[in-house]
Parts: C-alpha cells; structure tokens; sequence
C-alpha cells in the first residue's frame, strides 16, 4: 500500500463523452494514452491546452528530462494528485526503474541521494506549489548558487506551473486513477516493458528556444508570458489565455473574478491587477471590484458568478477529497459544460499566478 | 580417478563451507530485508506523521522542525482569534457525575471544532472548558475575519442543536461566550524543552480573552472588537455596545455584538 493510494478520492464528477477525433489528436501530438481526455472534452480552448501543455511538459529547452520528470512528482506529489502522481509512478516503472526505489522516492522524495542542484530546483519546485509563503528572489539567488541560468529557472518555473495546472485539472474533476496505478503490474506491460522502455527512451525530449513573434508579446496577463519568453511553454500559455478569454461558455467577467480571487488568496498583486483591470472594463467600478474581492459577496453577482467565486478561493490549497465534494455541489448550479470551464480556469489561474510571483521576483 | 581421504575431506570441507556460506548469505539477506522493510515501515509511519503534523502548524514550521529540530521557530503575523468559554461551567461540574461531565465536554469540543474548521479556523488548544481558535496562521487568509464571525455563528447554531439533546438527556443545557479580535501577532513554536506546541502570541490574543469575559457583562454571547469590525462584510448584524476598559489596554475598548448575517447567503464555506 502506498501513500499515495491512503489518499480518500471521491468517484469522478463526470461521465466520460467520447469524441474520436480529438483523442486520435491527442494520441498523435502528445504519444499518450486519450484516457483521460474524454472526461473534459468539448470545449476548444480546454482541449487545445491538454495538447500544448502536455507536449510542452514532455519536452525541455534547457534541463535534463530526468529533473523534469523529478519537478512533476514532487509537485504532484505536494498537491496529492494520485492520477498524476500514479501516471508518473507508472512512467518510472515502465523506464525501469525498481519498485522499491520508487517507494523511497514517494515516501521521501526529497530524502534520496540527489545532488545540490537537483535539491536545489525540487526544494523550490515545492515551495512554488505551495505557495505559502510565495517563492521570493531568495528562492532564485538559491537556484542561481546552484547553478542554474535565467532560462533554466524559468523552464523548471514552468513545468512546476504545467503540473499545479494538470493536478487541479485531475483532481477537481476527481479523474480515476485506478487503472494508472494498476498498469505496471498488467501483464501485457510486464512482458513488452523492455520494448516500451526502448521506443519511449528513442522518443525527442529537447525542445528548441522558441521566442514569441510581436503579435504574441501583447493580450491578457502579458507580463506572465513575457517572463517566459523564449520557451514554448510561453507560446502555449499565450494561445490558452487568448483562447480562455475569447470563450463563451462562463462570461469574461465570470473568468476575471475567478483569476482575482486566486490572485487575492495567494497575494499576488500581478494577476490581480489586470483581472481587475477587466472587471472594470467589464464594467464595475473600482469600488464594485473592491467590495466583491474583500467579502466574496455581492449582490451584483449572479447564481453563476457567487459559485464561481466561492469555489475559486477553494482551489489555492485543498484536500482532494473536500475539493471533489465542493465541486459536486458546485454542479448543482452549473452546466457540464460551465463545471469544466471553471475548474479549468481555475486551474490556469493558480498556474500563472504562480508564475506571475517568479517573475515579479525575477 | 581415485579419492584419497584427504581429497575427500577437502571436498567435504569446500562443499560444507559452501554451504554453510550460502546459509549465513541467506541469513544476511533475510536480516537485510527485514531490516529495510522496517525502514520502509519507519519512514512511511514517519511520513504519515509529517502529514498529520501539518494540520497542526504550517508545512514551512513542520519542514524546518524535521530539517533542523525543534528550535526557536518564529513568525510575525495577522491572525484573527476566537476566545470562546462555557458560562457557568464549574458550577455544572459540579452537579454531574465525572463520567457524564467528560462525555457533555467533549460532545461540546467536537461539535465546536467542526464549525471552526468548516470555516478554515484552525483549534489552536483547550484551555479547561476554553477554546483558542486562530485564523490565517496556518495559511494566508485576507477573508479571516469574515470566516472567524462565521465560525462564532456556526458554534452558535451548533451549540442550540446540542442543547436540544442535553435537554433530552436531563442535563442542563450550556451557554458560551465568544470573544473575537483581529491584529497582529507572533505564531511559532513555544513551550518548554519538553512540551512545545505551535502557538499565536500577543496582546490581540489577551483582548480575545477579555473581550470574551466581556459576554457575561453585555448579555451578549458574540461580541467582536473594533479592529476586528473594520473587515467585516457589512451584512454581519453588529450592534455596538459601550466602551469598555480591559485589563491590559490603555485605551477603552470599542466592541459589538453579533446579532447574526443578513445576506442571503454566506459567501464562502
């Protein structure tokens, strides 16, 4: 029995709805199983960012994919994510790794014999997760010691980010992780692993520096892709925050609050000025958008709006199992549809607010 | 080919120290196995233990605890507090028989703790019949304050529907005061070499304290002080009573009591 599996896991709040066409998509760009897709599909923006992110995350500019993959399972493993966690146990597995070391790594991933430098980017990995206190320039000047240049700080920013992004998508919507945790113990695996292994360690890890073109420099939270120029990552992250904000399903103004009240919990003043800056353009006032972030209650707000607000302060630090039945009661007022869009929002909101503290503090 | 005695005895004698090789071997493996699977069992126990401590401090003081030991582990902070005691508790202690009066406290205890930590409040310890409750001292909360008043609410509704059942029972029914300030604070370890735990000091602490001894002298059985009132969303139905001075305080406390929340809805929790 594993720590992780101790974890209570509510049944998933969705039923699966199978769309071929984009699980083929999915197969085809990221090279992984669809599984999962097929709870959250149906929308653009969300089905487009499960296939850049996923991508980005299998692929590095400036660090070893190893210590990529380390920076997963600590942030998962900080955010109790049994599915992703379980996919990142599954992933070792079937690399070769031995049980037993993985267990240690599990129970005490930071205990293992790692170097300074690794220590150094898992120590930060996890208080970037956390969030409690924010990472500060400290946090930086400690990598930076370690070894580590600009672009690499802001690549394992990044992919600490992918993961409190993916965990919140897998755990608010309470995804199964049965099968993933079952799966290096199936014996069709057993049998073909070495031949797995060998086709996954053939696979391109390295990414190459990808600048963003002029038109990609300006739009919503600018400042956060900006600090991750030159990554892919900050092309996707550019593409899902104009493809978030473009869409109909909740209301921009719904979208905004959902961003200041993340933004408000972790303190961090980036974000939450431009998503003000929205709701004024939405148009409240300043004393409107003052009172509804300082108490969380307005009697501006609609049925859908209060939900959204309510839920959004639940998704900074939570216990899965209490998150799951948050979001049961949340679906009581929202659509399918509305349900998926937030928890997505939600989660892109903890990511670049994250985000947005390292590059404040860069 | 022939076999001396002597060959015979070497063969013997390489055979039996094989096998006696292969058996401390095996010994060896077995006492290694069994010595890391009590590790693994250490370090899992261990494991469970971080976890189970960090509902009781913040992840960083439980991290710095297992990184560098218990040391003078401290942290400036704005924290709300709730001050809550049982009114006239001794005298009902002593009507009741021991057994029956641990049961009423800690049914009391654990329908308290409930609404404090449905509202993100976290029980800082017991005090006799006392409760020091904290909120934002595990982790940031800009809405404290709205929570706190929740909390005292929902303690309030708990304690009527507990009350309904002591009465079943034949037991006299309990009343509370609850005493709620806001302000600024030191949260950390403190506590002998031998008995620490993760606590909040100050004199916002202390006012909590006085403010909830106030209840007895107001009737009223929620009363927040004016540093507290300042972030409180305006649907809270405070009623002000009069200045009063505290113990400790230089100037004359301006306090209200909490008559209940008129929005339609709590916002959070």
């Amino acid at each position: 029995m594993t720590l992780m599996r101790e974890i209570d896991w509510e049944s998933c709040l969705l039923e699966p709805r199978r769309d071929p066409k984009f699980e083929r998509r999915f197969r085809r760009e990221t090279g992984r199983s669809s599984g999962p897709v097929s709870y959250f599909s149906g929308t653009s923006w969300i089905e487009d960012a499960t296939v850049w992110f996923n991508v980005n995350a299998s692929k590095q500019v400036s660090i070893e994919p190893q210590l990529a993959g380390l920076v997963g399972m600590i942030v998962s493993q900080d955010n109790s994510c049994r599915f992703c966690f379980a996919e990142t146990r599954a992933f070792l597995r079937i690399l070769g790794m031995p049980e037993r070391r993985i267990s240690r790594l599990e129970q005490d991933l930071l205990a293992e014999e790692f170097d300074a430098r690794e220590c150094a980017a898992l120590e930060f990995a996890r208080r970037f997760s956390r969030s409690n206190p924010p990472p500060d320039k400290r946090d930086l000047d400690a990598l930076r010691a370690a070894g580590y240049d600009e672009l690499q700080i802001i690549e394992i920013a990044s992919i600490a980010g992918f993961f409190v992004f993916f965990n919140r998508v897998t755990t608010l919507f309470a995804l199964p992780p049965y099968a993933k945790e079952e799966l290096p113990d199936r014996w069709v695996v057993r049998f073909f692993r070495p031949v797995i292994a060998f086709l996954m360690s053939r696979s391109d890890h390295t990414a190459r520096l990808e600048p963003l073109e002029p038109d990609e420099q300006e739009g919503i939270f600018s400042q956060v892709v900006l600090g991750l120029d030159g990554l892919p990552f900050a092309r996707s992250l550019r593409k899902t925050l104009d493809g978030m904000w473009a869409s109909p399903v909740l209301t921009r103004r719904a979208k905004a609050l959902v961003v200041a009240v993340v933004a408000r919990t972790l303190g961090c003043p980036l974000p939450e000025k431009e998503a003000t800056e929205s709701l004024l353009d939405e148009g409240l006032s300043v004393e409107q958008v003052d009172g509804i972030l300082a108490h969380l209650r307005s009697p501006l707000l609609d049925a859908t709006e209060k939900v959204v607000v309510s839920f959004a302060r639940e998704t900074v630090w939570y216990e899965p199992a209490r998150i799951q039945q948050l979001g049961r009661n949340a679906m009581q007022t929202l659509s399918r549809e509305e349900f998926i869009e937030l928890v997505t929002v939600a989660s892109v909101a903890n990511m670049i607010c994250r985000l947005g503290i390292v590059v404040g503090a860069r | 080919m022939d076999f001396s005695g002597i060959d015979l005895a070497i063969h013997i004698g390489v055979v039996g120290f094989a096998v006696g090789l292969w058996v401390l071997l095996r010994r060896s493996r077995r006492e290694t196995q069994r010595l890391r699977q009590r590790l693994e069992s250490a370090t899992g126990k261990l494991q469970n233990l971080q976890l189970a401590f960090s509902r009781f401090a913040p992840d960083e003081v439980v991290e710095r605890v297992i990184a560098g030991g218990i040391g003078d582990i401290g942290e400036r902070k704005e924290v709300t507090i709730i001050f809550a005691d049982l009114v006239d508790f001794t005298a009902l202690s002593e009507q009741v028989e021991p057994t029956v009066l641990v049961g009423i406290l800690n049914g009391y205890f654990d329908r308290m703790s409930e609404a404090i930590s449905q509202h993100r409040g976290y029980v800082s310890t017991f005090i006799g019949d006392g409760i020091l409750a904290l909120f934002g001292a595990l982790s940031p909360n800009p809405w404290q304050g709205n929570d706190a008043v929740h909390a005292a609410l929902a303690m309030r509704k708990a304690l009527a529907s507990y009350n309904r059942e002591l009465v079943e029972r034949n037991i006299p029914e309990l009343s509370i005061g609850i005493g709620l300030n806001r302000g600024m604070g030191v949260a950390g370890l403190v506590g002998s070499r031998d008995l620490k735990e993760f606590a909040f000091v100050g004199r916002t602490v202390n006012v909590a304290a006085r403010v909830q001894d106030l209840t007895r002298q107001h009737s009223a059985d929620i009363i927040v002080t004016a540093a507290l009132k300042e972030s409180l969303d305006p649907c809270f139905q405070l009623r002000a009573l009069p200045t009063t001075r505290v113990k400790g305080v230089a100037e004359p406390l301006s306090i209200y009591a909490v008559d209940g929340f008129a929005g339609a809805d709590e916002a959070v929790g």
